[in-house]
């Protein structure tokens, strides 16, 4: 942005156009909404649908090359510190300035990861990164990163630069009819020095010059934005096989709590099957076993024996069903969820309101889970928390299945007191779900937890 | 009989008390838990302890680890184990004081009140009971070449009965033959697995078990001075 046709008189208005740029821009980055705002009236004045539409287009664009030129900057400084770094590995001492260059190199591609992320598709952060010499070699993110850094070091500082001095230009340039009788004679001149205003015509052409600038502007900046980003969008990415291990172990991680879920569940039931029903079972035989032996001696005590026996044979199969309803309530298959939890709803001592809008079945795991929950949720309602009134709703939203309870009772529920609400936390967790309670003292009390339902 | 309970569950503990009442048992005291039952042992030094393995806290081992300790206490009490199912480690573990004054039962035979009561006595008077599924266990689970292929079908017979802790008169009985019968059977038993041959019932027992644990006994300390004779021979032959 330096003129080539300055004479010496025109240093001191060089100047001062240099300084004048840098306030406008400035001025521009505090004032880039309204700016952008105002350089699309003027387009519309153009008449020009088109571009009235890539200059809507052009406020985000505009925005995110003026981000991306403040990354391109820390970039370049980056990249010079890397490159001093380099020689002075030649002088034997660069082993010391590395891990700090390096450092900035994750630090920098961190924050251009943040920034892209708040345009576009996520960028995932890498985990940490190493900063010495020797491991930062073999690692692919960072050499990915330098990739990146090279380019946006300098094609991107470039594209950001011409980006925000565009407008400016058109802006400083249009306004030229404005102000240039202001300014001492002969000092008034267009951007990039083209020529020099000295009449009223040279400002008109000044004017039109800017709107050449913005019309250059408007059309260019949605490409140049996508050409400053897509350095960053193809580098900072970790390595397609390194995400994909990632993947698999955010993955074997989730199926081993699983597949821990699991093996809690099946001990569940292994425990309620021996120490319940096979202990009811056991003693019916000792029962029988006694009351066949008194048979001859005493038949009235062989009789109460038998009367017991009966009982605990009842007790026995009463267990059986509640483990059985403990896997897999029956009601969910005969009914669907709504109804289930309808039933739920109706034998609950709190008046209950039940909105379930599931279109779909779910996984049959996944209902019992919701189940449950509400289950114990209404459980807890009618125990403790001397509500009035109570809300169930269910429902199924971008594969997920969304369960709330609500009730307007006293609040102050903890789920540290008693297990019932950390037994429903582990099967949720199992499903790779989410369970919130809020209860402030004195109401209200909304349970929230949300399943994948895999649908 | 002094006889103390150790059952968590209430029906149960009730249940087997009142049977062992009607039979003129004396049952001195009940326990729902390991701590109580330590402590009945304590106070009223009883002859008998009849043992659930699952008790709370952890319903996993508390019944084993109690009678062990309860053993250590008094070494001439007699245990008898009563268990959900037959896991085998526990067996080993109990054994591994020798099988004296030791009974291992799944709960339900407690309902086939005369061979219960059989047990019963039979651990009192310092013998072993061991439920046939623990020894159908061992039986199966030993390796083909551990010498069983060699024994008769009647011997194999012989063989379940003698490490279920029967005597010989008991598996006469069961088996319809004669003492003399039962007498040859478990002599040609001890030649043919190289067993030292014994009569007194827990050694018997011991060295069938010991024989059948053969498997898988690496984890096993068999520290019975009465079994020596017999373990060293038998690890001589592996």
């Amino acid at each position: 942005m330096s003129t080539t046709r300055g004479e010496s008189p025109h240093r001191r208005g060089r100047l001062a156009r240099a300084t004048g740029l840098a306030r406008a821009t400035g001025l521009a980055r505090a004032t880039g909404l309204a700016g952008t705002t105002r350089l699309a009236d003027a387009t519309r004045l153009l008449g020009t649908t088109r571009l009235a539409g890539t200059a809507r287009s052009m406020r985000p664009a505009l925005a995110q090359l003026a981000g991306g030129l403040g990354t391109a900057v820390l970039a370049f400084a980056v990249l010079a510190g890397l490159i001093a770094a380099a020689l002075a590995c030649l002088l034997g001492i660069g082993l010391l300035v590395l891990p700090v260059a390096l450092r900035g190199l994750h630090s920098v591609a961190d924050t251009e990861r943040t920034r892209l992320t708040r345009w576009g598709p996520e960028l995932i952060h890498p985990g940490p990164l190493p900063t010495r010499l020797r491991p930062a070699a073999a690692d692919p993110t960072t050499r990915r990163e330098l990739r990146w850094l090279a380019g946006h070091a300098t094609v991107g500082l470039l594209l950001g630069l011409v980006a925000v001095l565009l407008p400016l230009s058109a802006v400083r340039d249009a306004t030229c009819p404005l102000w240039w009788w202001l300014v001492p004679r002969g000092e008034a001149s267009t951007t990039m020095a083209l020529w020099t205003v000295r009449d009223w015509p040279g400002a008109f052409a000044a004017a039109l010059l800017g709107l050449g600038w913005l019309a250059i502007s408007v059309g260019l900046t949605p490409g140049m934005a996508r050409l400053q980003a897509r350095r960053g969008r193809r580098w900072l990415p970790p390595d397609p096989d390194l995400d994909l291990s990632l993947r698999v172990a955010q993955l074997t991680a989730t199926r081993a709590a699983a597949l821990d879920a699991h093996a809690t569940e099946l001990r569940r039931i292994e425990r309620s099957l021996h120490d319940g029903s096979q202990n009811r079972l056991v003693a019916v035989t000792v029962l029988l076993g006694a009351a066949r032996r008194m048979l001859e001696r005493d038949p009235a005590g062989a009789e109460e024996l038998l009367e017991r026996a009966q009982s605990a044979a009842e007790q026995a199969l009463a267990e059986l069903r509640s483990v059985a309803r403990g896997i897999l309530p029956p009601v969910l298959a005969d009914r669907g969820l709504a109804g289930a939890l309808t039933g739920l709803a109706a034998a609950c001592l709190v008046p209950c309101r039940v909105e379930v809008d599931v279109p779909d079945r779910c996984a049959a795991s996944v209902e019992a889970t919701a189940y449950f929950v509400v289950a114990e949720a209404l459980t807890n309602i009618s125990r403790h928390s001397r509500a009035e009134h109570a809300t169930i709703t269910v429902a199924s939203r971008q594969a997920r299945l969304h369960v709330q309870v609500t009730d307007d009772g006293r609040g102050g529920a903890d789920e540290g007191h008693g297990s019932g609400l950390l037994g429903i936390r582990r099967r949720i967790e199992a499903h790779d779900g989410i369970l919130t309670l809020t209860s402030p003292p004195g109401g209200p009390t909304t349970l929230s937890v949300e399943l994948p339902c895999g649908s | 009989m002094r006889i103390v309970i150790a059952e968590d569950d209430p029906l149960l503990r009730e249940g087997l008390a009142l049977l062992l009442r009607a039979e003129s048992l004396d049952v001195v005291a009940t326990a729902g838990n390991a701590a109580d039952f330590l402590t009945a042992v304590d106070t009223h030094r009883p002859e008998v302890a009849i043992v659930d393995v699952r008790m709370p806290p952890t319903h996993t081992d508390e019944g084993i680890v109690a009678a062990v300790e309860a053993r250590r206490r008094q070494p001439d009490l007699a245990v008898l184990v009563l268990s959900a199912y037959v896991e085998q480690t526990f067996a080993t573990e109990l054994l591994a004081g020798g099988a004296g004054r030791l009974g291992y039962l799944l709960k339900e035979r407690v309902g086939r009140v005369k061979e219960f009561l059989d047990a019963l006595h039979r651990v009192a008077a310092g013998g072993t009971a061991i439920d046939p599924e623990v020894v159908t266990q061992l039986l199966t689970r030993s390796r083909p070449d551990a010498g069983l292929d060699r024994l008769s079908s009647r011997e194999r017979e012989v063989l379940a009965l003698m490490a279920e802790g029967q005597g010989n008169t008991a598996i006469a009985e069961r088996l319809f033959v004669t003492d003399g019968a039962v007498h040859k059977h478990i002599r040609s038993i001890f030649a043919k697995l190289d067993l030292a041959p014994t009569d007194r019932a827990d050694r018997r027992v011991t060295a069938v078990l010991r024989y059948l644990e053969s498997t898988d006994s690496q984890s096993v300390s068999w520290n019975s001075p009465p079994t020596a004779a017999g373990s060293s021979k038998t690890r001589s032959q592996r």
